[in-house]
């Protein structure tokens, strides 16, 4: 049953008010802000000033109270047909009209006593750089709060489709929900644990410092002649106890990770809804945030390298206008912090409808790349030696052992290079620490930058950058044949108008017949 | 595309830059009168550097005296202003083709941008003061991307320039949102 049907009020009457426990909120907030340091000053404070400020603070919580009393009789909001209209202020009233085409994002979070009193925060957020807060309604019954976000989107829908057409079509019906993902406790406890390599870092130096003590017999006679100065001065004990603080600090951190991960994620569920994507997570704050389909730029699989063995993944999207929610926490650019990676192509497939990610297959950048890469890590260990033994004498030169390690991430770098295409689709990926591969739909595509710096020059070699309306990392292929760049940017180019036509014929054809043929062209 | 075995290098050669795959012919230089405008924005540049320079050995000692620090740097500038120009405009060049505006530049650091005319958001034409005096001006087309949103192409006569603007215009069709 949708709002419009609803006998009371509905949402096309006149205006509304917040819920009145927004009243006992705001009153929570005065006493946090007024009350709270009167008591606790009185408890310390003695002297005739601190008993001046305390009786201040307290006489100034009533007006406070009075202000957030008016504030609340003076906020109305009205959905109407094409737009939602927030009157809001005491002395200075402002009028704000947000039309619902224009709506990006729409987040309801419920804070552990909103929970309690059954009751929500709206937030709707806007397209344009970052994805301000518009409008925020605290707070909110829950019922209210869930069928206003409905009928929002709804009405958003039909307004994004109906934006060049005078003519008002039906209503769209109600589109079913697919889950795509649902993370239990367990698969949280596991996203925490290696959300970050400061788990392994402690596992390793705890490690270490087991066998610490046992150091002196083994170490071979040479080494032992270069740690002798270092034992004399003592510096060997306080190492030793700065390497024990830093690997404490690791653990509690890493502790906090998973603890952090199981808590602000509870629950977390990822369902698509007609041309949304939903996300509900949260324990003590709970959270429930929408992003467009159709504002969807590309998505991004980010493998890290504690993650990779396990066959653990995280997913990202990127929308237009830099990534909403960006600033707030779990935004809805992660939309699926922790993914297996069997259940990855399904997943994409939740985003883009008509991508087979499982039958994507890459090629890989020049071999040159790999010499390339091998003469940057060898150049910067060269500096760093150099470095050390002017400091620190002849042994700063042994840091040249670790070339070995140099050539192998070189290889490693250049193995984990790769690029390809699927029908309507391109792919890319890089990185050894967090591999990242770019899925872009053709129907993004913006710019193709193909450059070259001297020494890929040198070697026909260059890169490839991949521009979308997305913020956040552009997709770049590094190192392929520059004749191969230009031409692989030539063919995507040539295929962006008609991936864009056929992108926004299908849109239409999903959306519903009251969305006419006068969309543009430019709609990323 | 089917997995291919590693094209053989392609050896650029320093002077001619070599043509974008796929397109016919060569790609469309600027107006040569920019090689002025080059040289005369490098004059000026140099001589702001020889008069920060001198003004900047009145509180330090500079390792060689003064007159010569100058000569050093005038020779140096003028070497730079006669030598770049030209070779930055060889390393430039703009297409319009069928679907898309190629542009390519940079003498050490090449670019080769494709800007499908479907993304094309707007197109500016700029000029400022001393392309004005020469009748020169620059074309902007901006597309809704974040890595160089804003691909120019610099140099061209006036008459080209609005030319190649109303072109693209035209090419671009109407402005909406992403």
């Amino acid at each position: 049953m949708t709002l419009s049907e609803t006998a009371a009020g509905g949402w096309s009457g006149p205006a509304r008010r917040l819920h009145p426990f927004t009243i006992l909120f705001a009153a929570i907030d005065v006493g946090r802000r007024f009350l709270l340091p009167a008591i606790i000053g009185g408890v310390s404070a003695g002297d005739e000033v601190g008993e001046i400020v305390r009786w201040a603070l307290g006489l100034l919580a009533i007006p406070a109270l009075g202000v957030a009393i008016a504030k609340y009789v003076s906020f109305h909001y009205r959905l109407a047909a094409e737009e939602l209209v927030i009157d809001s202020g005491v002395l200075n009233r402002k009028h704000r009209v947000i039309p619902l085409s224009r709506i990006q994002n729409i987040e309801l979070r419920q804070g552990l006593l909103q929970t309690f009193c059954g009751v929500v925060e709206l937030r709707v957020e806007t397209a344009g750089g970052g994805g301000e807060t518009e409008a925020v309604l605290s707070v909110l019954d829950r019922h209210d709060g869930e069928l206003l976000r409905e009928e929002l989107l709804a009405r958003r829908r039909q307004a994004v489709a109906e934006e060049h057409v005078s003519l008002t079509g039906p209503l769209l019906e109600e589109p079913s929900a697919t889950l795509l993902a649902h993370l239990s406790p367990r698969d949280l406890a596991l996203a925490g644990a290696t959300a970050n390599e400061a788990g392994l870092i402690a596992a390793g130096l705890i490690g270490v410092l087991q066998f610490v003590d046992r150091l002196p017999s083994p170490i071979p006679q040479p080494l032992r002649e270069l740690l002798l100065p270092w034992r004399q001065e003592g510096t060997l004990g306080v190492v030793l106890l700065l390497l024990g603080g830093v690997a404490l600090l690791l653990i509690v951190g890493w502790i906090v990770s998973v603890v952090g991960s199981m808590v602000g994620y509870h629950d977390f569920t990822l369902e698509r809804t007609g041309e949304e994507l939903r996300k509900r997570y949260g324990l003590l704050s709970r959270r429930e945030t929408s992003v467009p389909l159709q504002r969807v730029q590309s998505v991004r699989v980010e493998e890290s390298l504690l993650r990779r063995p396990l066959g653990l993944a995280s997913l990202k999207v990127e929308t237009a206008g830099g990534a909403p929610g960006q600033g707030q926490r779990g935004g809805a650019e992660a939309f699926l912090p922790f993914a297996r990676k069997g259940h990855i192509d399904r997943l994409v497939a939740g985003v883009f409808a008509d991508l087979d990610y499982s039958a994507v297959r890459l090629r890989g950048v020049h071999p040159r790349a790999r010499r390339r890469l091998i003469v940057r890590y060898s150049l910067r260990l060269l500096v760093i030696g150099a470095v050390l033994a002017a400091v620190a004498g002849r042994t700063g030169w042994l840091v040249l052992g670790a070339l070995p390690i140099a050539f192998g991430l070189a290889h490693w770098q250049y193995r984990n290079r790769g690029y390809g295409t699927a029908p309507g689709y391109v792919v890319a990926r890089r990185g050894v620490f967090n591999r990242t591969t770019w899925v872009i739909p053709e129907r993004k595509l913006q710019t193709l930058h193909a450059t070259q710096d001297p020494f890929q020059r040198r070697l026909g070699l260059g890169t490839l950058a991949i521009d979308t309306a997305a913020g956040g990392r552009v997709a770049r292929i590094v190192d392929l044949a520059h004749a191969e760049a230009l031409a692989f940017a030539s063919a995507l180019a040539a295929r962006v108008p008609e991936a864009v036509r056929e992108g926004d014929r299908r849109y239409r054809a999903r959306v519903g017949p009251a969305a006419g043929a006068a969309l543009g062209s430019k709609r990323g | 595309m089917p997995d291919a075995e590693p094209l053989p290098d392609v050896p650029a050669s320093p002077a001619r830059p070599p043509p974008i795959a796929s397109l016919d012919g060569v790609l469309r230089p600027l107006d040569p009168r920019v090689i002025r405008l080059w040289r005369l924005i490098g004059l000026i540049e140099v001589g702001i550097i020889c008069a920060a320079a001198a003004a900047v050995t009145q509180w330090l000692q500079p390792p060689i005296p003064l007159p010569l620090l100058l000569a050093v740097l005038l020779t140096l500038g003028l070497i730079y202003v006669a030598l770049r120009p030209p070779s930055r405009y060889r390393a430039w060049g703009y297409e319009l083709r069928p679907d898309d505006v190629v542009v390519r530049h940079g003498v050490w650091w090449r670019t080769v941008s494709v800007v499908p005319y479907v993304r094309i958001q707007h197109v500016d034409t700029r000029q400022g003061p001393l392309e004005r005096m020469l009748g020169l001006a620059t074309v902007v087309f901006f597309t809704a991307g974040t890595v160089g949103a804003a691909v120019d192409v610099p140099g061209l006569a006036l008459e080209d320039a609005e030319r190649l603007r109303e072109r693209l215009a035209l090419l671009s069709g109407a402005d909406d949102a992403v």
